[in-house]
């Protein structure tokens, strides 16, 4: 009973320090970063050219730029986040976007589809694609990370097949291209497309039964089945949405550059995962947001964009590099961050 | 012979696939086309040993593309400035292994996962790589070229010299106690640590060692070729990774053998020039290897099954 | 029997933040004879082997090896010293042979010497012939049996020169030519002057076995008697000791109509056997039986985790059947876990959410995430149950083992369940929180509940039961009615009956 008030003292504590807790939230901080990064670049990335106008980070159509470019990897770390709140890996992703754009290219160019079904079938594909991983590592109970090493050389290599490697589709209809190059009030149309699967995934993981049970099985499988949880539905479910928004990113993809090749995407799932895991989910599962995915994202889309514009690093021709390795250095220090914390908070109770 | 089902397993679908090119497609047997192919692989096969021994201490290491990129290009630069072989090789090796050593460090100290820190060593090292040599292609002297040898007997000491590194290393495994020590933590890190043996340790030497391979493996690769491409090795862990999986190295640790990486890795290798030979799309080539990939994965998932009852 | 004694304990006690595991354990072992420690599920055996081993320490009190004070003892010392565990679960590397096994343990630890492995091989044949084990030094581990994992763990320990050697429960899981041969191995360590602290729950074994028997009783050691002043019911007096001296609340309702019948219901793939019975609307029916009579894996077919593939599950007069958890749900049968920090809370979840997991159809129509909902539900059970948490949104980490416990019934109640079965619901909870939970089991069988009470705290079962199923090597082997004796469970769970225990 000795125990009683101390307990107590803790509630009002607890309510005292939750601004306090608020502001160390991991997510906030990556949001002060990301906006100190981009008033950064907006002060040294920005400069009027000699006929007056302004060019550089703080233009509008630079912003703009950003958004484009952020969308398909956006869209996969959007993926992957239910995926790996489960405890679970999906790097097959990048090599489904390479995957689905071919079939898209196909179905319209050889088979001469009609866009809006075609645009379906490969949404299908996608999600059948999921189904493979799901069924794989829920049904046969396969290690996540070599299931999808293999569909990810399977996938690509499926592309490969069938584009013969060296196929490109392009001449889609304006009406198509729209999709990827295109506004809609006064905002690229893919951003609108990334916003509507933002929230999307948003709603399921953090407004639904289903994202509580991502964390529950992230946290502790045997916990979730000992609850009465479907542990195989709901891995099957995220996997199979991985698949379905790869297809979609593929979508977008496709019509951003006009064009479909076999190589679409290569690459793209390992800046996927860094945004996931930059956005402060745990690779071990059960911890993680869709906002922090989120905001992993623009620090990365921002890095490299901002690089860019920087007069220093324009003379260098090195701002995709540059922002490589700080994307990785700044991966490596936010979870070496996070362990020293963590031992430096178990220290002095044990 | 139990003890080496798996390994012969693999080897058995080589050696089909051998007979049925012998059948269909017996120019597949020339000796130079052949030898250059062993030789290119060579390089893979050092990496591929470095790979299964990280994969044996149940930890995984994806920046070994990255890592072998810098190596190849720091060796060609040295030997582009005139240093002498003799001097290039340590240096790869010493650049491999500290590369190796930070891997470790941030694995086996801090505790992070492995998985993460080396995509984000994959990332830095690859993009810092660019940075600094924008990919600028390095001319390499002739004088390396082949180690110096006709192209053939160069090719023969490559081959020859990875075979035995891999041998020397399984023989490692087998027959010092610290090569027993990476079976025991890869196995069970907490028994391994109430026997008395220190897993992180264990594990940052994997991760060196690792490195250090990775470094001989460039040096392999940069006499193989008159000019050094920055690119070189992009892709390359996931090659190390399947041909470990594939000959029978277990994902979940403590399960494996150098030899089966060795039968994995040529089956892996054998697919592309088979099919080339056997008049099949070329590009269906890595479609083959994920779904060998799948079925390595699957046989190993169905037999942990079996042994664990049921 | 003048030896000097080789392990002294004296006035061992440790305490679990509010549960006093030991309260001042005496035992003294001697080199060369092979003393049984018996006491009942709680009575403070694990923890003691635990503090011998060195793998928790003691608050107070001193231990003695050979005349020598151990102090500051952990593990690695204690195996240097001499002192092994053989434990029902082999602590062993599976993908390595045993010869490995036993040489990375026996071998000295530097890191570049050399491998001799017909050495390593001639070693483990020469313990393994020693212990008069059968078993092929260049099999890999996990292809060997549990018991045959046991006789590489005792060839360790051999090995290692102990000379102490604690074995926990060893034939929990042999069967009887295992055992005899396990008893040879015993016989054979004695004879070699080691100590044998053994561990059994069966009274002929430790009657054919042990020169001398130390009971343990609540965290106290009660009585040390040698072999020949005993027999088995002197040793069940000593374990149960006491009547049950504590208060139970007494039962509030005349159970109703048969709420829960199981007919020969057994999961044979899980090494079930048919087990039948009835538990009416309103009763607590307690389940009683040693560690591994098969009670757990019962619940665990009941719930679904282990779907039956024999036997039927009747709930109020309709035949259900239950496949998965989920379908367990569906038709209102709850199931409150053992292991609480494994499988009844989610550790890391806010209390709030670990309430709301099982009941979410309940709480959150169509899968949608209510917080409000989530939050007066979770508050209404803390108030209910009485849990101690700062609010709802704490981890339920930072509770204690009793409140963890209620917020695990708390997740069952909330989904309004008709049959609720519970699997030790006061392991590892302080006095306080214990009686909370008997009087809530109490509270909810009165509410029309059908409660399965499965139980190794006898005191429990016998207050708390309306009636008491034994079990036994996976069978329902007696039901007893209210009023029966620690005497009569005892002896139907050991397998005795009380006429063949006077003989």
């Amino acid at each position: 009973m000795g125990a009683e008030p101390a307990q107590l003292s803790t509630v009002a504590s607890a309510r005292a320090s939750t601004w306090r807790r608020w502001l160390l939230r991991y997510e906030v901080l990556l949001l002060a970063v990301l906006i100190v990064e981009w008033l950064l670049f907006y002060h040294f990335g920005t400069t009027t050219n000699r006929r007056g106008v302004t060019v550089g980070f703080g233009t509008l159509d630079r912003q703009f730029d950003i958004l484009r470019h952020s969308c398909e990897i956006g869209l996969l770390a959007l993926a992957l986040t239910p995926v790996i709140l489960t405890g679970g890996i999906d790097l097959s992703v990048g090599s489904l976007l390479g995957l689905c754009a071919v079939v898209f290219g196909g179905l319209t160019h050889a088979l001469g589809l009609p866009l809006p079904v075609a645009a379906v079938v490969t949404l299908l594909v996608g999600a059948a694609a999921g189904g493979v991983n799901a069924g794989l590592i829920c049904q046969l109970r396969l290690p996540p990370l070599i299931v999808t090493l293999g569909t990810y050389s399977l996938f690509r290599g499926l592309a490969e097949a069938f584009t013969r490697g060296s196929v490109t589709y392009s001449d889609f209809p304006a009406g198509f291209l729209m999709l990827g190059q295109g506004r809609w009030a006064g905002l690229p149309v893919q951003a609108w497309i990334f916003l509507m699967v933002a929230v999307g995934v948003w709603i399921w993981v953090h407004r639904t039964f289903s994202g509580r049970a991502f964390r529950v099985i992230g946290f502790s499988p045997d916990g979730a089945r000992y609850a009465g949880v479907g542990v195989r539905g709901q891995l099957t479910a995220a996997y199979v949405a991985a698949g379905l928004i790869a297809a979609l990113a593929a979508l977008v993809y496709t019509s951003r550059l006009g064009q479909a090749k076999a190589d679409a995407g290569l690459g793209y799932e390992l800046f996927a995962i860094t945004a996931v895991v930059l956005g402060g989910t745990s690779i071990f599962g059960g911890r993680g947001t869709v906002t922090g995915t989120l905001l992993g994202v623009a620090a990365i889309a921002v890095l490299k964009n901002g690089l860019a514009t920087l007069p220093v690093v324009m003379r260098m021709n090195a701002a995709e590099e540059l922002a490589g390795l700080l994307t990785g250095a700044l991966l490596l220090a936010a979870l070496a961050a996070g362990k020293l914390a963590e031992r430096w908070r178990r220290s002095p109770a044990g | 012979m139990n003890r080496w089902i798996r390994e012969l397993s693999v080897l058995g679908v080589l050696g089909l696939l051998l007979a049925l090119l012998a059948w269909r497609a017996p120019a597949f047997f020339q000796l130079q086309p052949l030898l250059s192919l062993l030789a290119r692989e060579a390089p893979a096969l050092v990496v591929a040993c470095g790979v299964a021994m990280v994969i044996l201490v149940r930890q995984i290491d994806i920046s070994v593309g990255s890592q072998f990129s810098v190596c190849s290009v720091f060796a060609g630069v040295l030997a582009a400035a005139g240093w002498p072989l003799a001097a290039v090789v340590p240096v790869a090796v010493l650049a491999g292994g500290s590369l190796g050593l930070v891997n470790g460090l941030l694995v086996a100290w801090l505790g992070l996962p492995s998985i993460v820190v080396t995509l984000a060593t994959l990332v830095a090292l690859r993009q810092g790589l660019n940075l600094v040599r924008q990919g600028e292609f390095v001319n390499l002297p002739e004088r390396i070229q082949w180690l110096g040898l006709p192209q053939a007997q160069g090719q023969w000491l490559l081959i020859t010299g990875a075979v035995a590194l891999l041998a020397l290393l399984a023989w490692g495994l087998r027959h010092l106690a610290v090569g027993r020590w990476v079976y025991a933590v890869g196995s069970d890190a907490e028994a391994a640590r109430l026997a008395g043996i220190r897993p992180r340790w264990v594990t940052l030497v994997t991760f060196v060692l690792m490195g250090a391979l990775t470094g001989i493996a460039a040096v392999m690769n940069v006499v193989q070729s008159p000019q050094v491409q920055p690119l070189t090795g992009s892709g390359l862990e996931l090659k190390a990774i399947a041909a470990a999986v594939v000959g029978g190295v277990a994902i979940s640790g403590g399960r494996g053998s150098l030899w089966g990486v060795l039968a994995g890795l040529l089956l892996l290798a054998c697919i592309a020039p088979a099919m080339v030979h056997l008049r099949i799309d070329a590009y269906w080539e890595k479609a083959i290897q994920g779904l060998i990939i799948l079925a390595a994965v699957m046989v190993e998932g169905v037999r942990q099954r079996r042994n664990h009852g049921r | 029997m003048a030896e000097r004694p080789l392990l002294v304990f004296r006035q061992i006690t440790k305490s679990f933040g509010a549960v006093r595991a030991l309260r001042g354990v005496d035992l003294e072992v001697r080199a060369g004879e092979v003393h049984a420690l018996l006491g009942e599920n709680g009575a403070g055996k694990s923890t003691l082997i635990k503090v011998a081993t060195g793998a928790h320490a003691p608050d107070s009190g001193t231990i003695h090896l050979a005349g020598e004070r151990l102090e500051r003892l952990d593990p690695a010392l204690a195996r240097r010293r001499g002192i092994a565990c053989i434990y029902q679960q082999p602590a062993l590397f599976p993908e390595l042979s045993v010869a490995e096994n036993l040489a990375l343990r026996l071998e000295p630890t530097s890191a570049w010497r050399r491998v001799v492995w017909s050495e390593r091989r001639r070693m483990a044949a020469t313990l393994l012939s020693r212990i008069g084990a059968d078993i092929d030094p260049e099999r890999e581990v996990r292809t060997l049996s549990m018991p045959e994992q046991q006789l590489v763990e005792i060839a360790s320990a051999m090995g290692a020169g102990a000379r102490v050697v604690i074995m926990d429960e060893p034939t929990a899981s042999l069967t009887r030519r295992e055992q005899e041969r396990l008893f040879g191995i015993v016989t054979a360590l004695r004879r070699e002057g080691v100590a044998v602290i053994y561990i059994s729950h069966r009274l002929e074994e430790i009657l054919t076995l042990a020169d001398r028997v130390t009971v343990l009783r609540d965290g106290q050691t009660v009585a040390c008697h040698a072999r020949a002043e005993v027999d088995e019911a002197a040793l069940i007096r000593l374990m149960v000791g006491r009547e049950v001296d504590q208060l139970y609340p007494a039962s509030e309702s005349a159970p109703g109509a048969v709420r829960l019948e199981l007919k020969g219901l057994c999961c044979r793939a899980a090494g079930g056997r048919p087990v039948s019975l009835r538990v009416r609307a309103g009763e607590v029916y307690g389940l009683a039986g040693l560690v591994g009579a098969g009670r757990t894996e019962l619940a665990r077919t009941i719930f679904g985790l282990t779907p039956a593939d024999a036997g039927e599950v009747w709930i109020d007069g309709s035949r259900v059947s239950i496949g998965s958890p989920q379908a367990a749900i569906a038709q209102g049968v709850a199931y409150v876990p053992e292991d609480r920090r494994r499988h009844g809370v989610v550790l890391e979840l806010p209390v709030g959410q670990n309430i709301s997991l099982a009941a979410w159809r309940r709480i959150f129509p169509l899968g949608w995430l209510r917080g409000d909902r989530e939050r007066s539900e979770a508050e209404h059970f803390v108030r209910a149950l009485s849990i101690k948490t700062p609010d709802t949104d704490a981890a339920a980490a930072n509770l204690s083992g009793g409140n963890q416990q209620k917020v695990a019934l708390a997740r069952w109640l909330a989904t309004r369940p008709r049959v609720l079965v519970l699997d030790e619901p006061t392991q590892g909870v302080d006095v306080g929180a214990k009686s909370e939970i008997h009087r809530l089991v109490r509270r909810f069988a009165a509410e029309g509940m059908a409660v399965l009470l499965i139980s190794s705290d006898l005191p429990e079962v016998l207050g708390m039961s309306d009636r008491i199923g034994v079990m036994r090597g996976g069978e329902l082997v007696a039901e007893l009615p209210q009023g029966a004796t620690a005497m009569d469970v005892m002896s139907a769970a050991l397998g005795q009956t009380p006429s063949e225990g006077a003989a």
